[in-house]
């Protein structure tokens, strides 16, 4: 009996090594190990040993369903293994292939720049307010110190709609409006469309700026100066500079022409700013008394600074656009360039 | 205003190369925007004296020269122009030099004789369009001299902007004047020196301002002798260099005085004037005039002129007339050094569609109390230049109101204004280099006098400017505003905007940005008739002449651009205003803002993956439910002529309509050149602001497992499902949570008359729900829509 037990033994470790998928060691197993198996049956026959033989026959049955139970077992994960390894195998899919295109929408390069823009002022505690476009020739003229016949008028071809109305040609008339709607601290920046009779390569008939004004008791140039150097440096990069340079705008004095050191060659000299190492993006200075007068503050006691610059043009610069016509074209080839 | 750099230091020391000078000038609000040499690379050419000069053995039409060019040796040279003769000094090209044209100058034999060099025109080395013949220079220059060096040609040309308000720098003696106030140097102001007759002026001539609002002064000199010619060459290579054309010697020193001193002069032929005097006055109805471009004006009644006893000769401070121009006939002179109103010349000027250097100046304003400098410099000229005889005095009509400003200027103003302190003594150093007088009135308050040259500076501020830009800029600290513990942000208005922008850009649309203005038809192309925009007066194209009524005119317009640019998919989506308001327009029109989007051609971009199927109504309906949710809405039927009349809805919220979609009308696309379909939007945001600030309020996530019953129908075919839909939620009473349309099939074996219709209902309640409770509610939604739809259960 007992070499029975062994052969047994021999037997079933025999098909278990033999077994090659999971499903033919399991009927391996139920055929030794089952409840009818042949270790099962053999185990019944203990009865036919003499008395003092039977716990060690029975000992030695165990021993060995306890063995191969491990052997078993230790096959079983060495065979389910293989077989998932297998499987996975078969399952490999092209991951060359593209992606299910999820389509990309994006965001105009105008609003990206208002949009960064308004988020650095509003930062420093800025309020964006809106004006009309369609705007009396007071608020885009008169109220900025330009007379009717001033050559000002000149540096601006403005499109009017009657003689009064015309498509503001500069975002400046935000200004006299918020400073009759409200008392100082002003604090703004406002961004809008705006309009000049003019179309090339560089000129647009319509187009955006962006107006900031400060208004306050002590408010100075130094103050302009580092409210447009904190400006650029965010929007252009830590190590871009700003000069000034004085110039004329009749609705300020002192006025200063602002340049940054050309983000394209780091001031070195390219052809983008012409090899000066400066590129023109706004214009500035301190608000006119005559402007503070209009309405209705005393320009000896308060002071402000303000400036506008063409959104366009940053954006041209940032992202290396060279027709202006391109941003109003909507050419979707162009559109999807914009992804953040 | 070109600025000669060898020209400027006749005025003022210049202690800088010319791009510092640029630098300096840019830096103090004179814009230099470019440099530019004057003559180009002129070197291997000499100045020569044509020694002998004798006619070609075997060509008639050239001659052999002998040339002396000092040091450098003589040379044989083959010339064929008419004008070489013996004796002149001419300028030569000789072996190695390279012309602005571009010829390389080698030794050569033409037609058996040696040439060993050139002798050139003006035109032959950059200097004019001059092919008449060779240059022939002044006899007092050395021959072996470099020309670029004898003739000065080695200068540099200064473009500098002026700004409008800078008149007085429209003049050489302007910028040497802002120079001088950079270096702290000195300002060198010409000879005006001249000799005069014993005759006074107002014995031969006279001048009645008739107009002295439009002309605050007239100074007028008479001159008799004039030896017309041409002037010298100097003087021509700066006109030249100005950017003008020499003349001759009496129009050139009028130019050139006008250039030195930013004042213009014209000179009158005396003896074609009839009468022999000037009347200034407005030109009478009808009036004509031949100007010195040879074109007749039509002269209207507020245009100002220069008339003689009968007619008008001159426009005022625009342009002389042909009549009384200065020719080689001429003899005396009457030469006006004249103050116009900036505004009378302006009209005039854009009335006539005529400038001129001339009314470039007068327009922003010049000093009337220059017109005797100029007026006495051009005289100093002419007698130098042309060997004038002078009438004693001046005709000077001066209407002219003169009493220089004074400004007080409290040195603390400085401060408040720039945030800096600029010393006492470098603020009244500064304005005195500048010309104005300054006088300590009391400690730290300056009194002012402004010189008359600069109309421009009236208030404290200006005179803060004028220290701060030479001072510089750069010397300003950088500071930030005194925290005033404002908050930023932005109205709703924008926010909206801004979220409106986020959901699209994430539902896979891309902004576009289109012109507010469009053709002013547009309505009618989109079948919006009599609804007449905003018209501009002075439209560049009738593509951009009235603002819009809708954002759609211009995305069906980029629309059309890709599908013609082989594109097969756009989605695009704009937020902008609109600009509507009662025709005439009397006061602002309302700006609207408002939404659009557009679809056309391919739902998905080309992909393996994904089916080719095109964009329909349902992916426009699909984003708009995601963009604009709440129960405040009310979706209906449209019918808007703009759309298709059976594929479009309309969005009403407070009773009014605030979004039409759908498809675009054939016939409207049409209009736009657009193929295919098209499904737009149109979403009045302005009137839906509210909804986008709704705060979502939570709900209790249920605690009990919902039960899910599908239920199908077959209906009519033409059966809408919304009904179905709003009858099947009253039917489902409080246990109804959701009811979810998931098919909708036509075709076997549907009857063709009909369709199925398939629905998920989710019943939800505090407890769990039994079948006894779901099962009657199921029933009560069967026969509730067959009662009232004929709908029957599959």
């Amino acid at each position: 009996m007992q070499d029975q037990v062994k052969t047994i033994r021999e037997q079933a470790l025999a098909a278990c090594r033999q077994a090659e998928t999971v499903q033919e060691l399991n009927e391996a197993r139920v055929k030794f190990l089952g409840k009818k198996g042949e270790l099962t049956l053999i185990l019944r026959k203990t009865g036919q040993l003499p008395k003092e033989e039977r716990p060690q026959f029975g000992k030695l049955v165990n021993e060995v369903r306890d063995e191969l139970e491990l052997v078993w077992d230790q096959r079983e994960e060495e065979l389910s293994r293989a077989e998932e390894e297998r499987r996975l195998l078969a399952e490999s899919l092209d991951t060359t292939l593209p992606g299910r295109t999820v389509a990309r929408g994006t965001v105009h390069p105008v609003s990206r720049i208002i949009a960064e823009t308004k988020r650095i002022f509003m930062q420093m505690g800025y309020q964006v307010v809106e004006g009309p476009e369609v705007e009396w020739d007071y608020y885009n003229f008169e109220a900025l110190n330009i007379p009717p016949d001033h050559p000002a008028r000149d540096m601006q071809d403005t499109f009017f709609i009657t003689e009064k109305l015309l498509l503001r040609s500069q975002t400046s008339p935000v200004q006299i409006h918020t400073m009759e709607r409200q008392q100082p601290p002003i604090r703004i920046v406002a961004p809008g469309k705006v309009y000049r009779a003019d179309s090339d390569v560089t000129h647009s008939p319509m187009f955006h700026q962006i107006e900031g004004l400060v208004v306050d008791e002590g408010i100075t140039l130094a103050d302009l100066k580092g409210t447009l150097q904190l400006f650029v440096q965010r929007m252009f990069g830590p190590d871009v500079k700003i000069r000034l340079r004085p110039s004329y705008f009749p609705f300020t004095e002192p006025s200063a022409e602002v340049d940054v050191s050309c983000i394209i060659c780091s001031g070195t000299g390219c052809r983008v700013c012409k090899d000066t190492g400066w590129l023109e993006i706004l214009g500035s200075g301190m608000v006119h008394p005559q402007v503070l007068k209009q309405v209705g503050y005393d320009p000896g006691k308060v002071s402000g600074f303000a400036f506008g610059m063409g959104i366009e043009r940053i954006a041209m610069l940032k992202y290396g656009i060279n027709d202006i016509r391109l941003l109003f074209e909507n050419d979707v080839r162009f559109l999807e360039q914009f992804t953040s | 205003m070109l600025v000669s750099y060898k020209w400027l230091q006749d005025y003022v020391h210049v202690p800088w190369e010319p791009e510092e000078l640029a630098h300096r000038l840019t830096m103090a609000g004179l814009e230099v925007e470019g440099i530019t040499p004057f003559a180009q690379d002129l070197s291997h050419v000499y100045v020569g004296v044509v020694k002998a000069c004798h006619k070609h053995p075997a060509a008639d039409t050239l001659k052999v020269c002998s040339v002396d060019v000092g040091e450098h040796g003589t040379f044989s040279i083959v010339c064929g122009a008419p004008n070489v003769a013996a004796g002149q000094t001419v300028a030569v090209a000789l072996q190695g030099a390279k012309l602005p044209g571009g010829l390389e100058i080698q030794p050569t034999e033409i037609r058996g004789e040696v040439s060993q060099g050139m002798i050139c025109s003006q035109a032959e080395l950059g200097l004019g369009d001059d092919h008449q013949g060779i240059w022939v220079l002044p006899e007092s220059l050395r021959p072996g001299a470099p020309l670029a060096e004898a003739l000065d040609l080695d200068d540099v040309i200064l473009d500098v902007s002026i700004y409008a308000n800078r008149p007085d720098c429209m003049s050489m003696i302007g910028i040497a004047r802002e120079v001088a106030a950079l270096t702290g140097g000195e300002l060198k102001m010409p000879p005006i020196d001249y000799s005069e007759l014993e005759t006074p002026i107002a014995e031969k001539t006279a001048v009645n301002v008739e107009n002295s609002d439009l002309c605050p002064r007239y100074t007028a000199a008479l001159l008799e002798g004039v030896q017309l010619g041409e002037s010298p060459l100097w003087m021509q290579l700066r006109l030249k260099a100005a950017g003008m054309r020499p003349i001759n010697n009496v129009v050139d020193i009028t130019n050139y005085v006008m250039l030195e001193t930013g004042q213009p002069l014209h000179a009158f032929d005396y003896e074609r004037l009839a009468g022999g005097r000037l009347v200034i006055r407005t030109a009478r109805s009808g009036e004509e005039m031949e100007t010195l471009d040879d074109v007749r004006r039509k002269l209207s009644p507020d245009m100002l002129v220069i008339a003689d006893g009968d007619k008008p000769q001159c426009i005022a401070g625009v342009m002389g007339g042909r009549e009384s121009e200065v020719t080689e006939e001429t003899k005396a002179i009457l030469l006006e050094t004249a103050n116009f109103s900036p505004l009378s010349v302006r009209r005039t000027s854009r009335a006539l569609g005529l400038s001129s250097e001339s009314s470039a100046r007068f327009e922003k304003g010049i000093d009337p109390s220059g017109t005797m400098f100029a007026s006495k410099r051009a005289l100093h000229l002419l007698q130098q230049l042309a060997q004038a005889k002078i009438y004693a005095g001046h005709l000077d009509i001066d209407a002219s109101e003169r009493k220089p400003a004074v400004i007080d200027l409290p040195l603390a103003e400085i401060e408040r204004l720039l945030g800096a302190a600029v010393p006492e003594q470098t603020c009244i150093k500064i304005l005195e280099s500048l010309e104005f007088k300054v006088e300590e009135k009391e400690p730290g308050l300056l009194k002012v006098t402004v010189p008359s040259h600069r109309t421009d500076v009236k208030l404290a501020a200006d005179l803060v400017e004028e220290v701060v830009r030479i001072w510089g800029l750069e010397n300003v600290p950088s500071t930030l505003p005194a925290d005033t513990s404002s908050s930023g942000g932005q109205s709703r208005r924008l926010d909206v905007a801004d979220y409106v922008r986020e959901v699209l850009v994430g539902a896979g649309l891309q902004e576009a940005l289109s012109y507010s203005f469009g053709r002013e038809d547009n309505n009618d192309r989109l079948l919006r008739f009599d609804q007449p925009m905003i018209k501009l007066q002075n439209p560049i194209s009738e593509d951009l002449a009235a603002l819009r009524h809708s954002l759609l005119p211009g995305l069906l317009t980029a629309v059309g651009l890709n599908a013609s640019r082989q594109q097969n998919r756009v989605a695009l989506f704009e937020i902008g205003a609109n600009y509507l308001g009662d025709l005439p327009l009397e006061t602002q029109p309302r700006e609207e803002m408002q939404l659009c989007l557009v679809l056309w051609g391919q739902r998905n971009p080309m992909n393996w993956g994904l089916p080719e199927e095109a964009y329909d109504f349902y992916d426009l309906k699909g984003i708009l439910e995601l963009l604009l949710p709440g129960e405040q809405l009310v979706w209906a039927k449209g019918s808007n002529a703009t759309y298709h009349p059976g594929r479009q809805g309309s969005i009403m919220y407070q009773g009014s309509e605030a979004v039409v979609f759908g498809e675009v009308h054939p016939a409207v696309l049409r209009n736009f050149k657009v193929p295919g379909r098209v499904y737009a939007a149109e979403v009045q945001l302005e009137k839906i602001l509210d909804l986008f600030t709704v705060t979502p309020m939570f709900r209790s996530l249920p605690k009990f497992p919902a039960v899910d019953r599908d239920l199908a129908f077959v209906v009519d075919r033409d059966q809408e499902a919304g009904a179905l839909i709003e009858h099947l939620k009253e039917l489902g009473g409080e246990l109804l949570q959701e009811v979810t349309l998931f098919d909708v099939y036509e075709g076997k074996p549907i009857p063709a008359d009909k369709k199925s219709v398939a629905f998920s209902l989710r019943f939800q309640a505090d407890r769990t729900l039994t079948d006894e409770e779901i099962t009657p509610v199921l029933e009560r939604c069967v026969s509730g829509l067959g009662a009232k739809f004929g709908a029957e259960i599959r």
